[in-house]
């Protein structure tokens, strides 16, 4: 009895490192590693080659006189609280509409939801190009053609802004819509039953069960959207570049210029190390302030 | 479990191959891997010349195009990896890690080629030594729109009488007025053309002292420049490509004739004969400012990476190119650009092409000292995305052109050591 209980005792510690193995290795490799050089490396000057000295604090010193990080930091905090409740709050009207019995063609429309998902940020970035440019824009072609004044979208930091918000959203809409579907189908339906005996209207019944009913896949929506929207980088360089000036220069893209285009490899790990505290901090606060999506 | 691990196997076994297999051409010794800044276009005149050599010699090519900016990540790389391509065509490459490239002085003539064309690409001002050939040899010009001029009434200026930067000015609003285009001039978003106007009014990036450099980028003929510059982006020209905040090509707004005057290169002299048909075009003499006119020399060089597996080939297709000036001429005729061989020159048939040409080629004379010593000093490798940075921030109105520079300057002076000429 013994000797059987050690042998599968055995085997399911072997299972248990099967399953487990993968995930640690391709962790270890992609996420740990990284982040150990990455820390390492701000302790130095790194050029990306040939150059790497311990220069002790520098960085971090530099880092916290320097106007521009501060700047780019500023600017994405107010792109992520602009642009947040749109991520969250359009995917949850899609998906409560994409959920109700009297729609028809839901899958077709669920379907035409989803696609911008599935395009690189390249593809993302040159349709909303197409869409919003200065000169030969469609938006604005088609506010001239009704009689109105071109709007500046490349001149203006706010519409600027405004147009990498839309192009973002426009992006993922479908990817939370997904999130939500889910959450949906798993409210059981006796809960609308009851709401409906009870004589509860279709705005009360969304209001008063599906959205507390929804707080665990709104936690994982918002808290995903929030770090998607702290990290936006390729959008931008597709569609401003960072302009007007270098007023929709974000955190992630000043990382980018420093490392790659200064070549100071060695301050750009100091400023994400920095900025991963921070990106933590505002994910272990929205943890704690939502109690992780759970009941409080 | 076992059915785990025979998945894992099989994924394995797709997987090896794959990885182990991925570089088969660099493996072939007939193969010239050529690294290019940008897809060839159609006609593309050095992709032509390439295909001529492998048609003659019997070898293959494997063309990869990474563009410049890039260029400087991926080279490290490479480098470490082991896996650089033999021909390079770059502009910065080797000035940034002279040590990784071979010395062509050896296998070529260097007298043969253009003294400034030499200069000015290979970028070294401290040695004998030459890791990179010019091949592309281009210079800051200006094209016009040919019925925006006639239709304004508009006498063009000549080489013999060029126009002012007021007089551009004036002129560009009388375009923008009665010639029937949407702006009266537009300029490419390149530093390099911003700093004709800067080096028309004095100013410069560096002044010589000793052996060593002083930051001079905010004096006063600089912000001058500048300030001018913001007045122009404000009046006559479409401000979005100067402030940043779009990835809209000017080009293709002066191709669309939405622009009377183009400040561009003659890099783009093929492309516009090439594409436009829907109104004339040509060239004109660049202006003058209060201090001279001025034209910036660039181009791009070929260079060859010291442990590239073909490094031999490469060094064939060199001496293919250049001593044999019927192949570079053969290059020549279908870039329509300037010649940085002494012996081979453009002689266009197209009499049109024949007048722009000497536009274009009196341009050179305007090059002036104050460049020549910028880019010996080689600031850009301190900064360079930064200076354009500040030019958007002064254009944009975000700061004043006397902040922009000065804030610039600083940064550049305690990065490079130079001290502060201003």
């Amino acid at each position: 009895m013994g000797k059987s209980t050690t042998v599968g005792s055995r085997r399911l510690k072997i299972a248990f490192w099967g399953f487990v193995a993968p995930s640690v290795i391709l962790f270890t490799i992609f996420f740990l590693v990284p982040l150990v050089l990455s820390i390492a490396f701000s302790f130095t000057d790194f050029d990306g080659w040939k150059t790497m000295n311990f220069i002790g604090l520098k960085n971090y010193i530099n880092l916290f006189k320097d106007n521009n990080f501060w700047g780019a930091l500023g600017r994405t905090f107010v792109y992520t609280l602009f642009s947040l409740p749109f991520k969250v709050i359009i995917p949850l009207l899609i998906a409560a509409l994409l959920c109700s019995d009297r729609v028809v063609g839901k899958g077709f429309a669920r379907t035409l939801v989803y696609i911008p998902v599935l395009l690189s940020s390249l593809v993302v970035g040159i349709t909303i190009n197409w869409m919003f440019s200065a000169e030969y824009g469609l938006v604005n072609y088609l506010i001239t053609s009704l009689g109105g004044t071109r709007l500046e979208w490349a001149l203006n930091p706010y519409l600027a802004t405004f147009v990498i918000s839309f192009a973002s959203n426009w992006a993922s809409t479908g990817f939370y819509m997904i999130i939500f579907i889910g959450g949906i189908k798993s409210i059981s339906n006796d809960l609308y039953e009851a709401a409906s005996i009870d004589g509860c209207t279709s705005t009360q019944t969304f209001l008063k069960i599906t959205i507390p009913m929804l707080a665990p896949t709104t936690f994982l929506a918002v808290l995903l959207a929030t770090v998607n929207l702290l990290k936006e980088y390729a959008l931008v360089q597709g569609i401003t570049q960072g302009g007007p000036g270098i007023k929709t220069v974000f955190i992630i893209q000043y990382i980018f210029d420093r490392g790659f285009n200064s070549m100071q490899y060695g301050y750009a790990s100091a400023i994400s190390f920095i900025v991963m505290i921070i990106f933590a901090l505002i994910a272990y606060a929205q943890f704690k302030f939502s109690n992780g999506g759970g009941d409080n | 479990m076992k059915k785990v691990l025979i998945i894992l196997a099989l994924a394995l076994l797709v997987v090896l191959p794959l990885t182990a297999g991925g570089n088969k051409e660099a493996k072939n010794p007939d193969t010239l891997r050529v690294l290019l800044s940008e897809e060839p276009s159609t006609g593309d005149a050095f992709t032509a010349t390439l295909n001529k050599w492998a048609e003659e010699t019997g070898k293959t090519l494997d063309i990869m195009v990474i563009p410049y900016d890039d260029q400087l990540t991926k080279f490290p790389l490479m480098a470490r990896n082991n896996d650089l391509p033999d021909l390079i065509a770059t502009t910065r490459l080797t000035r940034l890690y002279p040590e990784e490239f071979l010395d062509l002085t050896e296998y070529v003539n260097i007298d043969d080629f253009e003294e400034q064309a030499v200069m000015i690409i290979g970028q070294d001002y401290t040695t004998n030594k030459n890791y990179c050939l010019p091949y592309q040899f281009t210079i800051t010009n200006v094209f016009y729109n040919k019925d925006a001029f006639e239709k304004a009434g508009i006498t063009p200026p000549t080489v013999d009488d060029p126009w002012t930067l007021e007089e551009y000015r004036e002129n560009a609003q009388i375009l923008q007025e009665k010639g029937g285009v949407k702006y009266g001039m537009a300029m490419d978003n390149s530093r390099a053309r911003y700093d004709n106007i800067m080096y028309m009014y004095g100013g410069s990036m560096v002044e010589k002292d000793g052996d060593s450099f002083k930051v001079a980028i905010n004096g006063p003929g600089a912000i001058a420049a500048l300030d001018m510059f913001v007045e122009w982006n404000n009046s006559v020209m479409p401000k979005a490509i100067w402030a940043g905040g779009t990835t809209d090509n000017p080009g293709d707004y002066f191709q669309n004739g939405d622009v009377g005057i183009y400040f561009s290169g003659t890099w783009n002299y093929n492309t516009f004969y090439q594409n436009i048909e829907g109104f004339e075009w040509g060239v004109i003499p660049s202006p003058v400012g209060p201090e001279g006119g001025s034209a910036i020399l660039g181009g791009s060089g070929l260079a060859i990476p010291e442990n590239a597996k073909n490094k031999e080939l490469a060094i064939e297709f060199i001496k293919w190119f250049y001593n044999d000036t019927e192949n570079f001429q053969y290059f020549l005729d279908r870039d329509k650009g300037l010649s940085s061989l002494k012996s081979v020159t453009y002689s266009p048939e197209d009499p049109q092409v024949v007048e722009d040409y000497k536009i274009m080629q009196a341009e050179v004379a305007n090059v002036t000292e104050a460049f020549n010593v910028d880019e010996s000093s080689s600031w850009r490798n301190y900064y360079d995305n930064e200076y354009r940075d500040a030019l958007h921030q002064a254009v944009n109105g975000d700061m004043s052109a006397e902040k922009a520079l000065t804030d610039f300057a600083e940064a550049l002076s305690e990065k490079s050591g130079w001290p502060m000429a201003y």
